[in-house]
């Protein structure tokens, strides 16, 4: 009995011990000296990179092995899915990778809990190889330094189905080139289908509201204000759209990928994409395939939306010179080109966008998605602020649901989200 | 029967009755005693792997959800205590309350039916006739189908250019937004939960059926007692307390419901998030690279609280009917 007690005791005063301890433990930010020798073993995570392009990496790290004697790369891949989570639990349990493919959205918390290296300390030197705009993208609002080397860009066109358009009455080979023709457009092909053919599979998200001309945060970095007179505008009309079946029906609940899936089963006629979208139309949905059209994409600003990929180095990695100079070695411009050349994806390091492949016609539609695609890039802009978080992106989406509902006015709805967003921001 | 004061009398003589003796005292319930007496500890050594893996599978992440439900904490920020605020806040969070009510509705409308539908089902598959073994295979499958298969495919059934409305468009009943309605949704996330869980419970039931007496039934069909009658009269009173077990198992599940709700409304939650359960927003709150541990500790602790009490709530419910 004397045992069980005891046992008891020692069970309790752990589990309540052991869970407290964790309330404890301090943050510290390790220091951003980078140099000396390059040598030791590191370890480097991609991001759903190896099912297809397992040699391309492999052949990256034996480059860098040789050039380095005495380093040994380990390659881990994660898949998609889960792959914020996977990085969450590595960095709460203190096992974060010495170099982590990260998006800046992933790189602020990082940063903020000084688990990424500042790169203007560590690799100032490195910060003229990369475009300006592409060097930004991974500096967080309210903090000093850059967080990651920037890897790959993509943007994209705006895809739409030229079968859809004429079935509506509409003319295919005038895509609209505006906001009010796609508004316009839209709810003539509602109204022509019997509300049959929907324009979008998805609400508007924080890029729909950069790409029309709000801004999304104050000018300090400290709040959001997306929810001023053009972002309500753009509510509003979005509202008209759904309220006419413009918008199909699943759109409340929509993700990026449902989204692309409608369009791939031609449920919409339109669908942002990516250059990697048009191999995958030729692939997976060869009659789309065939009536596919592809205009510029649609903004108010004049500068197209782009998606930034970045590699972060652990502040707390062991081997730091070993963990930025491969960081730098997988981003800088020989690498880049070569993986732009495998994938449809464009280098962020500075004249490579020049490149007679990013710039030369060659008849194909690959080619001209291609260049059109570079040639925006060169002005592009990431319209998702890197602080805004998975939690913000749902709040944003509920509350523009529910004005596509009608439950309120899109002021309220963008009044609310702001104010849910800024609580979020307050508390991260 | 060798008992130590049988040994003396052994007619091989007092040398021989010695070993005898010896032995007897050397049996398995002195053998024990011996042992606990050399290790008093050896019970807790027999258990210990055991108790290894309830304590830090169990225990240690228990004890620490409700610590951290008193903390500020988030994932790459160590938390401070903050009293009761996270559950003051929960208090006044519309979000939380959307989760509360859909995860009642779904235990409402999930748990009578996981009651019924399976037993129903038992009585159909415990006949012994040519082929029934196929039927209870096929009824059985849903529950070793991954939940995410099983959730895609209803998806794409239940898409508004899917399977059901294009049978529904053709019959002239016109598409229904099963997906896109918010009380449809739920409605047919629950219908997902109780179709996979059909065979699951029909199992357990089939084992309580083939321990009812068939010398019952047999005296009710001689007294008149039809089989509807029968049924009401002889199976469910024999089955009451498998009934409730069914019923507890399947309210603790339905209360704490995630995947089916959450492959079929998307990770938002239904429109505008109307869809979202509690354990759904424990998943959107505390997950992530930004995600608040302490809240979404906060309101796992109330998660289990509901599930306890609704645990206690069945199984009052079973001893008052047993007084």
């Amino acid at each position: 009995m004397r045992i069980s007690r005891r046992a008891f005791a020692a069970a309790a005063v752990l589990a309540t011990v052991l869970p407290l301890s964790a309330c404890s433990s301090d943050s510290d930010s390790g220091s951003s000296d980078a140099s000396g020798k390059v040598e030791g073993k590191i370890t480097f995570q991609t991001w759903n990179l190896q099912a297809n392009f397992k040699d391309y990496f492999n052949g990256v790290i034996a480059d860098f092995q040789k050039k380095y004697p005495g380093t040994e790369v380990k390659w881990v891949d994660r898949p998609a899915e889960g792959y914020a989570d996977k990085i969450s639990a590595d960095a709460a349990g203190g096992t974060l990778p010495d170099v982590v493919n990260v998006s800046p959205d992933l790189v602020a918390p990082l940063a903020k809990a000084g688990l990424a290296l500042d790169l203007d300390k560590a690799a100032a030197d490195y910060r003229k190889e990369y475009l300006p705009g592409a060097w930004q993208s991974h500096q967080i609002p309210g903090m000093q330094g850059t967080y990651a080397f920037p890897w790959y860009l993509n943007t994209g066109p705006l895809f739409y189905n030229k079968r859809l358009f004429g079935d509506a009455g509409l003319d295919a080979a005038k895509p609209p080139k505006t906001y009010d023709e796609v508004f316009a457009d839209g709810l003539a092909m509602a109204r022509k289908s019997n509300g049959k053919i929907a324009t979008f599979a998805n609400v508007p998200t924080i890029e729909d509201f950069g790409r029309y001309g709000v801004e999304s945060m104050n000018k300090s970095g400290d709040g959001f204000a997306f929810n001023d007179a053009k972002g309500v505008e753009l509510l509003t009309k979005y509202k008209e759209l759904y309220d006419a079946k413009a918008l199909d029906p699943q759109a409340l609940t929509a993700t990026p990928e449902s989204a692309g899936h409608k369009f791939l089963t031609e449920s919409v006629s339109m669908n942002p994409g990516s250059a990697l979208d048009l191999a995958n139309f030729k692939k997976q949905a060869p009659t789309l395939y065939k009536n596919i059209g592809i205009t510029d994409q649609i903004t108010s600003t004049g500068k197209a939306n782009m998606y930034v990929m970045g590699v972060m180095v652990n502040s707390k990695t062991k081997q730091k010179p070993a963990a930025v100079a491969f960081a730098h070695f997988v981003t800088d411009a020989t690498r880049q080109m070569e993986f732009a050349k495998k994938v449809a994806i464009f280098p962020s390091t500075a004249g490579s966008l020049d490149d007679p492949y990013f710039t030369k016609e060659d008849g194909t539609d690959e080619t001209r998605v291609r260049i059109a695609a570079a040639k925006s890039l060169k002005t592009a802009v990431n319209y998702t602020p890197v602080l805004f978080s998975e939690q913000m992106k749902t709040a944003l989406r509920n509350e523009v649901a529910k004005a596509l509902q009608g439950k309120q006015s899109p002021k309220e709805a963008l009044d609310n989200a702001v104010k849910a967003c800024d609580q979020l921001l307050k508390q991260s | 029967m060798n008992s130590p004061t049988a040994a003396p009398a052994d007619p091989s003589g007092p040398l021989a009755a010695a070993p005898a003796a010896r032995s007897t005292r050397s049996g398995p319930h002195r053998a024990g005693r011996r042992i606990r007496r050399q290790l008093p500890s050896s019970p807790w050594l027999f258990a210990a792997p055991g108790l290894l893996v309830v304590g830090v599978f169990s225990l240690y992440p228990f004890v620490s959800t409700v610590v951290n439900s008193f903390t500020d904490r988030r994932t790459l920020v160590p938390g401070h205590y903050v009293g009761l605020a996270n559950f003051r806040e929960l208090w006044h969070d519309d979000m939380f309350w959307t989760g509360l009510r859909n995860s009642t509705l779904y235990v409402l409308g999930v748990v009578p039916a996981l009651v019924v539908l399976p037993l129903l089902l038992a009585l159909l598959v415990q006949r012994h006739i040519p082929g029934i073994a196929f039927f209870r295979a096929a009824f059985y499958t849903p529950v070793v189908a991954s939940i995410v298969v099983v959730g895609l495919i209803w998806v794409w059934m239940l898409d508004d250019r899917g399977l059901i409305n294009s049978v529904l468009e053709a019959v002239g009943v016109g598409k229904v937004g099963f997906l896109s309605d918010q009380w449809l949704l739920l409605c047919s996330a629950m219908a997902v939960t109780v179709w996979k869980g059909l065979g699951y419970y029909m199992i357990i039931y089939l084992a309580a059926l083939a321990n009812v007496p068939r010398e019952l039934h047999e005296a009710a069909a001689v007294d008149g007692a039809g089989a509807v009658r029968r049924f009401f009269t002889v199976t469910v009173p024999a089955l009451r307390s498998t009934m409730v077990l069914v019923a507890a198992l399947s309210s603790v599940s339905a209360f704490k419901v995630f995947s089916e709700v959450y492959l079929m409304a998307g990770p938002s939650g239904g429109p505008a998030g109307e869809d979202t359960t509690l354990v759904m927003l424990v998943q959107r709150v505390g997950t992530g690279l930004t995600g608040r541990v302490g809240y979404a500790s906060a309101i796992s602790v109330v998660v289990f609280v509901v599930t306890v009490a609704l645990m206690l709530l069945v199984l009052r419910a079973d001893r008052r009917e047993d007084a």
